[in-house]
């Protein structure tokens, strides 16, 4: 099975709107799934400027999904669906 | 050629102000750099308020253009006698220099400046001018013609006179001993920067001082003419989009050191010229994103909260270990800095939703570009794209 990516924005955007409190992914990814996921920060990923939903930020990538608003639980629970299917 | 020039002092044992004052101005339109170190009398509030006075008045003659033999002329011929010593308020040594080479130096009661070149010590010829009001003053002036590799050390007596009366050193340091020891250092480190050298000369000068207490203020400005190191950041996407790619080899083609500063603009860069980006969390400090790293780019960081953060630290003059801090030590460690600044603004920086207000980056760019000019003497150039 090919590992699952995740993206966590740093760009200026994501990182004021809570982005900066992602960062602690990188410690929680790999001990809940050693390495069935990987995970790095990203800078600006532009889904900021291309949306025009610029309220929605933090983004965090999974794989190819969006996930908007990014929490922590947020982008835990899209890992789950994605290691479900 | 550029012109390193910087000044490191030590207070007076005891003393809580400087009694030396260092003050200079870059003319980047001129090529052109004026400085000036001054000693007042005695130590404290009272001798720091004479040479701030000696040599702010100096440098507000030069920089209007003034002749600086003249400037300082009226200078000598002014300031007062003091009453209890009978000898002048405060002494100066003042330089007036342009990147071709060409120099000016004027002294009155400040140890002769040293000229170093190719590791000897040049002498050269000087013209004496005697003040009209005051026999016992006479102005030393010297017009010079500086070649890249040449030093030019000017001190205050309190480091030629360090030590003096000790059974080392009965005479003090004296110039000759300032000599040995500069010698000495640029044969270790021929290419030290003005300020590294400078810094090490006053914290020598301490060691030789009776208990590391030091019985003067003790000043040492350095100038080194050099090659400039020169250094390109490229903030923010260009405008017109087609001309992208354009700017990505303008930018990878510069011989100097470059840096990114902005997301966009390195994905930009990574697109068009196919070098992948890396975001290195190492260096995350947690009020700032971290650093990235690409190939054949010395530095790469977020744009504008790392550039609002890194002008705040070259106002107060210091910084924090994070991407700001980082970026603060690329850019001083540069003598001319060029600025590629895209002007398309990302309108998500501008929602009002976002918890922090978000600065134009063109204005965070003229506001680093003008203390750089003004505090830190760098040549800037900034183009808008």
């Amino acid at each position: 099975m090919e590992k699952i990516k995740v993206q966590v924005c740093t760009g200026t955007t994501c990182f004021v709107m809570g982005g900066s409190n992602l960062q602690e992914l990188n410690s929680i990814i790999p001990e809940k799934y050693g390495d069935k996921v990987e995970v790095a920060a990203s800078n600006c990923l532009g889904l900021c400027s291309i949306q025009w939903e610029y309220s929605k930020a933090p983004y965090v990538k999974v794989d190819e999904d969006v996930v908007s608003e990014a929490t922590v639980e947020k982008v835990l629970e899209a890992i789950d669906k994605k290691l479900e299917n | 050629m550029f012109i390193d020039i910087d000044c490191a002092q030590k207070k007076k044992y005891n003393q809580n102000a400087y009694g030396d004052f260092y003050l200079s101005g870059r003319f980047p339109n001129m090529n052109r750099v004026v400085a000036v170190l001054s000693d007042g009398l005695g130590s404290g509030i009272k001798a720091n308020i004479l040479a701030c006075m000696t040599s702010t008045m100096l440098l507000k003659f030069m920089e209007n253009n003034s002749d600086i033999e003249k400037s300082c002329e009226i200078i000598m011929n002014a300031l007062p006698v003091c009453k209890v010593r009978g000898i002048s308020y405060s002494t100066f040594s003042a330089i007036d220099c342009y990147e071709n080479g060409k120099a000016k130096i004027v002294e009155e009661g400040n140890p002769d400046f040293i000229w170093i070149r190719n590791g000897e010590v040049l002498k050269p010829e000087y013209q004496s001018i005697q003040s009209k009001t005051f026999k016992n003053r006479k102005m030393k002036v010297y017009n010079i013609n500086l070649e890249l590799g040449d030093r030019i050390i000017f001190c205050s007596d309190g480091a030629t006179q360090v030590a003096m009366g000790s059974k080392e050193y009965p005479l003090g340091l004296e110039r000759s001993g300032l000599i040995k020891i500069i010698l000495n250092k640029l044969e270790q480190e021929p290419e030290i920067s003005s300020m590294d050298l400078s810094n090490y000369l006053v914290k020598q000068i301490q060691l030789i001082a009776p208990n590391h207490n030091l019985k003067d203020d003790t000043s040492i400005l350095s100038l080194y003419c050099r090659n400039p190191r020169e250094s390109l950041i490229f903030t923010g996407p260009p405008y017109h989009q087609e001309k992208d790619s354009y700017y990505a080899k303008t930018f990878m083609e510069f011989k100097g050191k470059k840096a990114i500063s902005g997301g966009t603009t390195a994905n930009i860069i990574s697109r068009v010229l196919n070098i992948p980006v890396y975001t290195d969390l190492s260096t995350n400090s947690g009020k700032l994103p971290a650093i990235s790293r690409m190939e054949g780019v010395d530095l790469v960081t977020e744009g504008i909260l790392t550039l609002t953060k890194t002008l705040e630290y070259l106002e107060d003059g210091s910084s924090q270990n994070d991407a700001a801090g980082i970026l603060m030590d690329f850019l001083l460690d540069s003598d001319c800095i060029n600025f590629l600044v895209g002007a398309q603004m990302n309108k998500a920086h501008y929602d009002p939703n976002l918890p922090i207000e978000i600065e134009i980056r063109k204005n965070v760019i003229k506001q680093i570009a003008k203390v750089l000019e003004e505090k830190y003497l760098k040549k800037v150039s900034v183009q808008f794209i």
